[in-house]
């Protein structure tokens, strides 16, 4: 509690907690006070920003507010899909080994440590480009997720190792808790606000792999995605035609999100970690 | 012998470990792009075939299927066929095993799209591009970012203030974001700089004078657009390393000491620059995926366009082999980083020292 | 790296005012340069700057025009082509019958080269000439009997390239006569041919291609002149928003690829081949094959109702920036020269038009019923017995914007219609697989999109020939939609009858009412799904650094970009502009 007053007072954290309260803000409530359509045509192609067409119209001629609206949301699902599983598959693999040690501690650790050095993107690319039946938006989260886990797993793991033998583990131990229970009831509390901050930074990095692949036209084929807006600009010309509003406002709202995702994270680490507050 | 040289001992028990990652790596790298089942040797037909009747055909696709060893074929040479008269597939691991018997002799195959070029001869004209834009980028990225980091963290106040959101800005920014803008203001609004290409369409590589300098022209808006980035991300890293450092005993204890401030910077540096190297070897590897979207923004020539042509055909001996070579420069890197670290870190060489 | 027998000045750069930049032929890396794989890279595919074919097609006149043949004459079961005499490859030997015989002979013995299909509709290449001049330059081709289609013939005189024998002959001798080894051999060390260029240097950033002083033609057929530009340089570029940004700024002189809103292009000096919408010409119809062996595709009146659901003015304004005529039922296109076998009459009467209330209604004629969500939106569609009507999937390829911008508005119109249709971007590979294999509902396709003699016979039979009908599954390069099964009880043998009988008729009036009749079958079947019109090529010339390009102002050839059919004429005729 203490540590949340101490976030509420470090400028860093409000910065970070405004703007991605206010993208979500705009992903959830736009729809309510609009309309919100990003499949009807209303004009011609790229037509500039007017009264009635804020941001202007893409080159399907379709509302740009529109389509960044359903981008964000679809952006706003990647991330949180593919940063929970990261989450979870990292934290688990990181706890589990990090408590018990010994041989499994280093299979796990070999393990994590191979997929570390593997190129991401190549095995998402390689993944996601095999994948004949359609790539929809939710198991685009997934191969991310599945791909992104290492580097939580090994933070995660250092965690918990050092938390092993503490006095309130060995307790528990000898009053006879199964590993699961210690793990559950006296390892993961301690790292809880670890854990989130982990999550936080696999919710951008979830974010940007989203972005990345759908740059490289292997995006989602059931839903808009602001890395799909920008590819669609871009290959339809928006750049030459000058038609900045196609592809400007998607740009600052993927870099919004990373942004604020990256501030947060980094406020919390200096009031979780007091060594960097001075 | 061994026991006498630790640090022989270390680098070898690397070297294998990195010998298991990379076994484990060239796995991945032939199973993932299988594992959807489309068939290469179709759009090779498509290209070949219009025209032909069903039989004439038929022989051209077993003539494919055969080369590129995807069905089984009897000692005559011909291609088995089940009942229903469709080729019988070779199974995937039998598919693999030949597949490392052919790479261990420096044989990658012949490329589907490109039939019938070699995938080696294609990954040699493309990736000299690839590293001459990568290599230098990375590295002057890395040693600037490191430089503005310990600045940071040392001056702290209204630099660090000023700084900080910055490079956090920088970071947080996707490469290709930074592309696309570079590439709207420079290379089509003002054009000041090529927006297209790796040098001018009138030239040839050649190391003549012309064409050096058309090739560092073209190479400022792709080289600005990864060095931003790679500058933004080092300098977060090393200025937490040295804020850290800043607060540790031994600082605190050789200021009391009152040794030289420059000498306690100089160790204060040293010390935070090996984990900022390790982070080089494993950005190394994102980073190598970044060009590829760098390459199709600035239509560069180099690895990254190859992989995605190869990927959206199903070019499967073009797309191992160049996820192969990337693992492989990528293990390097990290191999090196590690002896590099291995080497130069007290805390590790004693460490060594005392598992003797 | 390719050889590079002759470059420019020292320092390796190309003079810009002696050099002509192409773009939009080439895509990938080049892979092989020879003349006998059916697609090998530019500008041996598409161009006749080294190989050239016996005769130009004029699509804006219709006739032919000479090239390695001076003359050509029908005749009765057969066609006789007479050489120019003066014709050359570049080694120095002349260009022979025996050449020209030679390179459609290759085509009856290996059954895989482009040439091959064309035995089918012949039975012997005669030199009637032999033994009385030194060499023979008369060329008759006997046409089969049975399949008599002098149409056929006449468009591979205009798109089959002539291989000099005296040196593919000793190369096929060498592999004991194996074309699979032949077909592997590249052709990039300056190959002997006999246009305008020679192969000069290729790597996977440009081809380059530079000018033969010596070219046969340059007497022969242009009064002596030599071509304006030294240097044809294609740089490979990676996707078309490349091209539009090398044709702006003037580092592309002439492209034949899709660049959007070419109008915003015009004061960066981009021109096109009308100065005004829809500054292209069309030539070919992109459409949606139908496989109807599917259901509920099988239904006429549901081909019908999707016909008239889809809205073609979104797809002309939106997807193709408005490069297109309005649409018109049928498939002869009712403008240029096949205009005077359309019929406006037949149009409104068996025709379909954008009408969302007609599609309502046709659906509801055949007993369709669509169920509309809370949201207005469609959930499903039921048949007369209540059945739930399975979603029919359009194919298209992912990556491919224009066509991928066409489908989604297909789709859109359909559903708005009550009809349940979605899109399905599958990968090139998977895409032609699924397109040959018949396994698709619907799917994107341009049929036999070049301009030829055999135009618009040659897109009727690509849409509609049953003669090698197969099951879905077994592979068919024409028909893809399974139309008119001929073992069905529903087989209209009509359809076959002009088709065969179309190739072989002289009189203009028999022509027109043939045409007319199958127009009206066509439309009256509904066996595919036309949707806009289409140039056979996006002709795009920057005018920074060339003049006097030809355009519809100042038509003195087609809109073929430089190099490829009749635009290699226009090579003689453009000037650098003076800085």
């Amino acid at each position: 509690m203490k540590l949340f007053r101490g976030l509420l007072k470090s400028p860093a954290f409000l910065v970070g907690m405004t703007l991605f309260l206010g993208t979500l803000l705009i992903a959830f409530l736009a729809p309510l006070f609009m309309n919100i359509d990003p499949h009807r045509r209303v004009g011609l192609p790229f037509m500039p920003p007017s009264s009635e067409h804020w941001l202007g119209t893409d080159h399907m001629g379709i509302d740009m507010v529109s389509l960044l609206v359903a981008g964000l949301r679809s952006s706003l699902h990647v991330g949180f899909l593919a940063g929970i599983v990261a989450t979870i598959v990292g934290t688990l693999i990181g706890v589990y080994g990090g408590y018990k040690g010994g041989l499994l501690d280093d299979i796990l650790t070999v393990g994590t440590n191979l997929f570390l050095v593997i190129p991401s993107l190549i095995v998402l690319i390689l993944l996601s480009s095999s994948l004949e039946e359609g790539r929809s938006l939710s198991l685009i989260a997934l191969i991310i997720g599945c791909t992104t886990w290492t580097w939580s797993a090994r933070a995660v793991r250092a965690q918990s190792s050092s938390l092993r033998s503490r006095d309130h583990v060995n307790l528990a131990r000898i009053n006879g808790y199964g590993t699961f229970g210690i793990v559950m009831l006296h390892i993961l509390p301690y790292l809880l606000s670890y854990i989130f901050m982990v999550f936080i930074l696999q919710t951008a990095t979830g974010i940007l792999s989203e972005a990345s692949i759908s740059m490289l036209g292997l995006g989602p084929y059931d839903s808009v995605s602001l890395g799909k807006i920008l590819n669609e600009a871009i290959r339809n010309e928006a750049l030459t035609d000058g038609a900045w509003w196609a592809f400007a406002p998607a740009m600052v709202l993927i870099t919004v999100i990373a942004f604020a995702l990256y501030v947060l994270n980094t406020s919390m680490e200096g009031i979780f970690n007091p060594r960097l507050r001075k | 012998m061994l026991r006498n040289h630790p640090q022989l001992k270390h680098i070898l028990s690397r070297a294998g470990w990195y010998l298991l990652t990379f076994l484990v790596a060239v796995t991945i790298n032939f199973f993932l792009p299988r594992l959807g089942d489309a068939n290469p040797v179709d759009a090779m037909m498509a290209k070949a075939s219009s025209g032909l009747d069903t039989k004439s055909a038929r022989e051209k696709e077993d003539a494919y299927l055969k080369e590129f060893g995807l069905v089984e074929i009897d000692p005559q040479g011909n291609v088995l066929r089940d009942a229903a008269g469709k080729p019988q597939r070779t199974s995937l691991p039998v598919q693999f095993l030949r597949y490392l018997g052919m790479s261990l002799r420096g044989d990658l195959g012949t490329s589907i799209l490109q039939h019938p070029k070699r995938v080696s001869e294609i990954i040699k004209t493309a990736l000299p591009w690839t590293l001459c834009l990568q290599l230098p980028t990375i590295i002057f990225g890395w040693i600037f970012g490191n430089l503005l980091g310990a600045l940071a963290a040392y001056k702290r106040g209204v630099f660090d203030r000023g700084f900080y959101p910055l490079a956090l800005l920088a970071s947080a920014v996707p490469a290709f974001c930074v592309g696309i803008l570079l590439v709207y203001v420079f290379g089509i609004t003002l054009e000041w700089f090529p927006a297209v290409g790796g040098y001018d369409d009138g030239l040839i590589p050649t190391m003549s004078w012309a064409f050096l300098k058309s090739a560092s022209y073209y190479y400022v808006l792709p080289f600005l657009s990864i060095f931003l980035i790679v500058v933004g991300g080092q300098a977060i890293g090393m200025r937490s390393m040295c804020i850290y450092e800043l607060g540790t005993d031994y600082v605190k204890y050789a200021k009391l000491l009152g040794i030289r401030e420059s000498k306690i910077l100089l160790y204060m540096f040293r010390n935070a620059m090996l984990p900022q190297l390790t982070g080089l070897a494993l950005a190394l590897g994102s980073m190598v995926g970044g060009a590829l979207i760098t390459e199709m923004i600035f239509s560069y020539p180099g690895l990254g366009m190859a992989v995605l042509t190869a990927i959206q055909g199903n070019d499967y001996p073009l797309i191992t082999g160049c996820t192969l070579l990337v693992t492989v420069c990528v293990l390097i890197a990290n191999f090196t980083v590690d002896i590099l670290v291995g080497l130069l870190d007290p805390r590790i060489r004693a460490a060594q020292a005392g598992a003797r | 790296m390719g050889c590079r027998p002759d470059q420019g000045d020292s320092s390796g750069g190309f003079p810009r005012s002696e050099t002509l930049y192409v773009g939009g032929r080439q895509w990938g890396e080049p892979a092989s340069f020879n003349p006998l794989l059916s697609s090998p890279d530019w500008p041996v595919s598409g161009t006749n700057l080294l190989y050239e074919y016996l005769l130009f097609y004029d699509p804006e006149s219709g006739k032919m025009e000479p090239l390695l043949a001076e003359s050509y004459e029908v005749r009765d079961g057969e066609i006789e082509v007479v050489l120019n005499p003066a014709a050359r490859w570049n080694d120095g030997q002349p260009i022979t019958g025996w050449d020209v015989k030679y390179s459609y002979d290759l085509g009856q013995r290996y059954k895989g080269i482009p040439i091959a299909p064309i035995w089918k509709y012949i039975t012997e290449v005669k030199l009637t000439d032999e033994g009385a001049s030194p060499y023979p330059r008369h060329v008759v081709l006997v046409l089969d009997k049975e399949r008599n289609n002098p149409l056929i013939v006449l468009d591979s005189f205009t798109e089959q390239r002539i291989v000099p024998r005296h040196v593919i002959e000793p190369l096929l001798a060498n592999v004991n006569g194996d074309i699979n080894e032949l077909n592997k051999l590249k052709f990039d060390k300056d190959p002997v041919v006999s246009g305008p260029y020679r192969l000069s240097s290729y790597s996977s950033e440009k081809i380059v291609v530079i000018r033969n002083d010596a070219y046969w033609g340059n007497h022969a057929l242009y009064g002596g002149k030599l071509p304006a530009p030294k240097y044809l340089v294609h740089p490979i570029y990676k996707s078309n928003d490349h091209i539009s940004v090398g044709l702006q700024q003037g580092r592309i002189d002439a492209s034949s690829s899709f660049v959007p809103r070419i109008w915003l292009k015009h004061k960066k000096g981009v021109r096109s081949w009308f100065d005004k919408p829809p500054f292209f010409e069309s030539a070919s119809i992109p459409m949606l094959l139908v496989n109807v062996t599917h259901k509920p595709l099988d239904d006429v009146k549901m081909r019908r109702a999707m016909a008239f659901a889809i809205n073609y003015k979104d797809i002309r304004e939106l997807a193709v920036s408005g490069y297109s005529d309005e649409m018109k039922p049928g498939i002869i296109l009712p403008f240029g020269l096949e205009s005077k076998y359309y019929s406006e009459e037949d149009a409104q009467k068996y025709g379909t038009r954008f009408d969302p209330d007609k599609a309502k209604a046709t659906l509801k004629e055949a007993g369709y019923t669509p169920v509309w969500g809370p949201d207005g939106q469609l959930v499903e569609t039921h048949d007369a017995s209540g059945n739930k009507v399975p979603t029919v999937y359009i194919k298209s390829p992912t990556g491919w914007s224009d066509w991928e911008s066409i489908v989604r508005i297909a789709v859109k119109s359909m559903r708005d219609a009550g009809i349940d249709a979605r899109e399905r971007f599958v990968d090139a590979s998977i895409f032609w697989t699924a397109l040959f294999a018949g396994d698709f509902d619907l799917m994107m396709n341009t049929p036999s999109p070049a301009p030829a003699p055999s135009k618009p016979w040659s897109r009727f039979e690509t849409l509609l020939t049953s003669k090698e009908w197969l099951p879905e599954g077994e592979k068919m390069y024409k028909n893809q939609g399974r139309f008119n099964n001929p073992k069905a009880p529903d087989y209209v043998p009509r359809i076959e009858e002009l088709l065969d009988v179309i190739p072989t008729l002289k009189d203009d009036q028999a022509l027109a009412s043939a045409y007319r009749e199958l127009n009206r079958l066509y439309m009256q079947y509904q066996p595919s799904l036309p949707l806009v019109y289409r140039p056979d090529q996006f002709y795009e010339v920057s005018t920074r650094h060339w003049s006097n390009f030809p355009s519809a102002d100042n038509p003195y050839t087609p809109p073929q970009i430089p190099g490829d059919r009749l635009g290699t004429k226009m090579l003689w005729q453009i000037k650098p502009v003076q800085n």
